[in-house]
């Protein structure tokens, strides 16, 4: 029998009636979003998030390489979403659950399939060379809300990575290091944004189903313990510009088509506020990069004098 | 862009359907009634999908025995000459597991699961032909199927895909309009407007969504009576033989 | 005085009087030397000595008060998971005040109990019983009811348990009432009136597992004042 986490009824019931009088544990309110620390490396596409408890780190890298033959005209773009047991005992190696299975695809989804990085902008010479952008997603520490971490992560680092600057001539591409030239961006067209919905049914299946009173709860972003006790989990990717980039609620609770669209419309406030911090982070960290550049070329150096 | 023009002016589609209608639904339950419980034959428009279903029975280990509630065992072969591009579609590709956790995670809640613990209810479909709607006939199979097998359900879980092209809600997309299209495929509970199931991979704006999830809606309960109408004309052939005898 | 000691350390035992050996030693006896196996606060008692330390995973013990979570039951023994990834251990039906093979105590999956290690050999499965096995009564184990259980850490929660005194007990009793028991698998369940009380004296009990003393009633008045006690 696999060891897993073990939840009682007293919990279920008691974290059941505190969500009824829209209270939940860590003092939240139903539809608030816990707040989201990021901070970013010294090297370029370092990104470390952390929401509550959770931890995800990603990096992001770039090598040359050939494009696929049936897409000549574009780069590659790899999301690498492996879940060790360093985030939590509930993971094993070389095994991937059902969980993580829907994990990894909604970040591939969200952050790939959505056209977040423009994959054209990543050739070098058609059918030959092209720029291969890795994002490796590294998940440290586990209290729910994975994709909605990684996502943040992701779509910070591909916005904060420099790649080296090229020149082509011919056949031949010469890449500059970066002390030669000033390393490019990458063309990144949207942010999608993740926001989780747990869904929780206080009054049994058949009032849920048959039923017409609509009782169930929505909460955002859950904790570990919420997660466990959730009866259904819709995940929303949507962009600042009213996009709706992916939408997963695989199974779980029936829930009414219109609160599904509110919770488009709740997600896409906590995405225009969450691109607005990404966004003030990132011209924070150019300013202090670039005053590191006029401080190393200014003409009063600080200069080291023999007496 | 392809070289069709997915919505003409005129407003008919590329195989001439306007914007709200459905593909051609046709759907047999009991199709193999010697080797399963429950069996489905479901063709959604070119699309074709066998499905069948045996148990609730023994579960071949422990391991997958719950003392609660039945088991789900979902396993899912595109064929390779389903396609056109005659791809072989290996099982354990990670868009396919998805498709089969969720539609696990849907019939879980749909099937009373807890009437049969201890017990595997294993779902075996065959994709035969595939022209788009991949996942909403296969969903509709299994209803058809677990329906056929006699298992206690809540309600059908009736399936379809809808996009959105200029302005305009697309119900039921083919092949050539999913490659083109952004478009997302629903469960419909019954008669309801709960969703069980809601998948959508493509930018659609948000201000839309509710127009697209109106039309595949409606277009879910088209669904659910045309398989209603199939258990119901089962049911009749096999009452008229019972009263001959 | 308490000294820090790590494995590796020498014990400063008093060979005149005679020591009962607690946890975190270890009697070589080939030796008869004593050896630190745990890093922590040496408790240097007159009839005792042990090492105080604070480890995350909980290991039974025999005659430790626990809390733990029905998870399945077979024949007459049901399984009881003590902490998270951990081999469950056996509570036996029979272990209940007043049982007999007639009377079975009706616990479902997912039961709180409270009950009290009676038998932690590791080469045998481990036991737990809900029975006070001097008077044969209860003894205030059994079925936990409603409440609610959240984890803290193993020392903290020692200290809870052995200390009558505690000051956090002591400040949470003049905010309201309540019933709570102790397991020295980190487990706390803690049972008021009304849920915002109880979420409110388990947010406290938390908050308070890794600050001094000192800081206690700050701690206890903002948890409360959060949630609009």
């Amino acid at each position: 029998m696999a060891k897993g986490i073990e939840v009682s009824i007293n919990e279920k019931s008691f974290v059941f009636d505190a969500l009824k009088q829209g209270i939940r544990l860590d003092g939240r309110k139903l539809e608030d979003f816990r707040n989201v620390d990021i901070t970013l490396g010294d090297e370029y596409g370092y990104v470390d998030v952390r929401l509550g408890k959770t931890r995800v780190v990603a990096r992001i890298s770039a090598e040359i390489s050939t494009p696929f033959e049936d897409r000549p005209f574009e780069g590659l773009f790899t999301v690498s979403t492996e879940i060790s047991p360093m985030a939590s005992a509930m993971f094993e190696n070389q095994r991937q659950s059902d969980d993580e299975l829907l994990i990894s695809r909604a970040i591939e989804k969200a952050v790939r399939r959505s056209g977040a990085l423009d994959l054209e902008s990543l050739c070098i010479i058609a059918g030959s060379k092209c720029w291969s952008i890795r994002a490796d997603v590294h998940f440290l520490d586990y209290d729910g809300g994975f994709i909605d971490a990684s996502c943040i992560a992701v779509m910070t680092g591909l916005q904060h990575f420099r790649k080296n600057d090229i020149t082509v001539s011919g056949e031949q591409i010469v890449i500059h290091s970066v002390e030669e030239r000033e390393p490019v961006e990458l063309s990144v067209l949207h942010v999608p944004i993740c926001v989780t919905f747990a869904f929780f049914n206080p009054e049994g299946v058949e009032e849920n189903i048959k039923g017409e009173s609509n009782n169930e709860i929505y909460i955002v972003d859950t904790t570990l313990e919420e997660d466990l006790l959730k009866d259904g989990v819709l995940t929303v990717a949507v962009n600042k510009n009213r996009e709706v980039c992916q939408i997963s609620k695989a199974g779980g609770l029936p829930m009414d088509a219109l609160t599904l669209m509110d919770c488009g419309r709740k997600a896409y406030d906590i995405a225009v506020e969450l691109t607005n911090q990404i966004k003030k982070l990132l011209e924070a960290d150019y300013k202090r990069r670039n005053e590191g550049i006029q401080y190393k070329l200014r003409a009063e150096n600080d200069r080291i004098t023999v007496e | 862009m392809s070289r069709f023009e997915i919505y003409s002016p005129e407003g008919l589609r590329v195989d001439g359907r306007r914007w709200n209608e459905l593909r051609r639904f046709e759907c047999r339950i009991n199709t193999h009634p010697d080797s399963s419980d429950g069996s489905s034959y479901v063709e959604q428009g070119n699309s074709k999908v066998i499905c069948i279903v045996n148990g609730p029975m023994e579960p071949s280990s422990k391991a997958e025995m719950s003392t609660s509630k039945a088991t789900l065992k979902i396993s899912l072969n595109v064929t390779p000459f389903s396609s056109i591009d005659r791809k072989k579609r290996s099982k354990n590709e990670r868009r396919i597991q998805e498709i089969v956790t969720s539609l696990k995670r849907t019939f879980e809640q749909s099937i009373i699961v807890n009437k049969y613990p201890r017990t595997t209810i294993s779902i075996t479909l065959h994709v035969l032909a595939l022209d788009g709607g991949l996942l909403s006939s296969i969903t509709n199979a299994i209803t058809l199927a677990l329906i056929d097998a006699g298992i206690a359900m809540y309600d059908y879980i009736s399936s379809v895909s809808a996009g959105f092209y200029n302005n305009t809600p697309l119900l039921d997309l083919n092949q050539l309009e999913e490659s083109d299209v952004s478009f997302l495929t629903i469960g419909v509970v019954g008669k309801s407007e709960k969703l069980a199931l809601l998948l959508l991979e493509n930018k659609i704006p948000l201000d839309q969504l509710e127009s697209v999830l109106a039309i595949a809606i409606a277009g879910g309960h088209r669904i659910r009576d045309l398989m209603d109408k199939e258990v119901r004309r089962h049911g009749d052939l096999r009452l008229s033989k019972l009263a001959n005898k | 005085m308490s000294t820090l000691i790590i494995p590796g350390d020498s014990i400063p035992i008093n060979q005149k009087s005679e020591q009962l050996i607690g946890p975190g030693l270890h009697i070589d006896l080939n030796t008869k030397e004593i050896i630190p196996i745990n890093s922590g606060l040496l408790q240097n008692g007159n009839k005792s000595i042990h090492i105080e330390s604070n480890s995350k995973r909980y290991i039974p013990q025999t005659n430790d008060y626990v809390i733990g979570t029905v998870t399945g039951s077979f024949g007459d023994i049901f399984r009881v998971s003590l902490s998270n990834f951990s081999s469950s251990v056996s509570l036996s039906a029979m272990a209940f005040p007043n049982a007999s093979k007639k009377n079975r105590p009706n616990l479902k999956v997912g039961s709180l109990i409270y009950a009290r290690v009676s038998n932690a050999d590791p080469i045998v499965d481990i036991e737990i019983e809900c029975i006070d096995p001097t008077t044969g009564k209860d003894g205030g184990f059994g079925l936990l009811e409603d409440g609610f259980v959240f984890d803290v850490n193993l020392a903290f929660a020692r200290n809870l348990l052995f200390d009558a005194n505690h000051p956090i007990l002591k400040l949470l009793v003049q905010k309201c009432k309540f019933e709570i028991a102790i397991g020295l698998n980190g487990k706390i369940w803690i049972k008021t009136d009304d849920l915002k009380y109880t979420l409110a004296c388990s947010k406290s009990i938390q908050n308070c597992q890794s600050v001094t003393s000192t800081r206690f009633k700050e701690i206890i008045n903002t948890v409360f004042k959060e949630l609009g006690l």
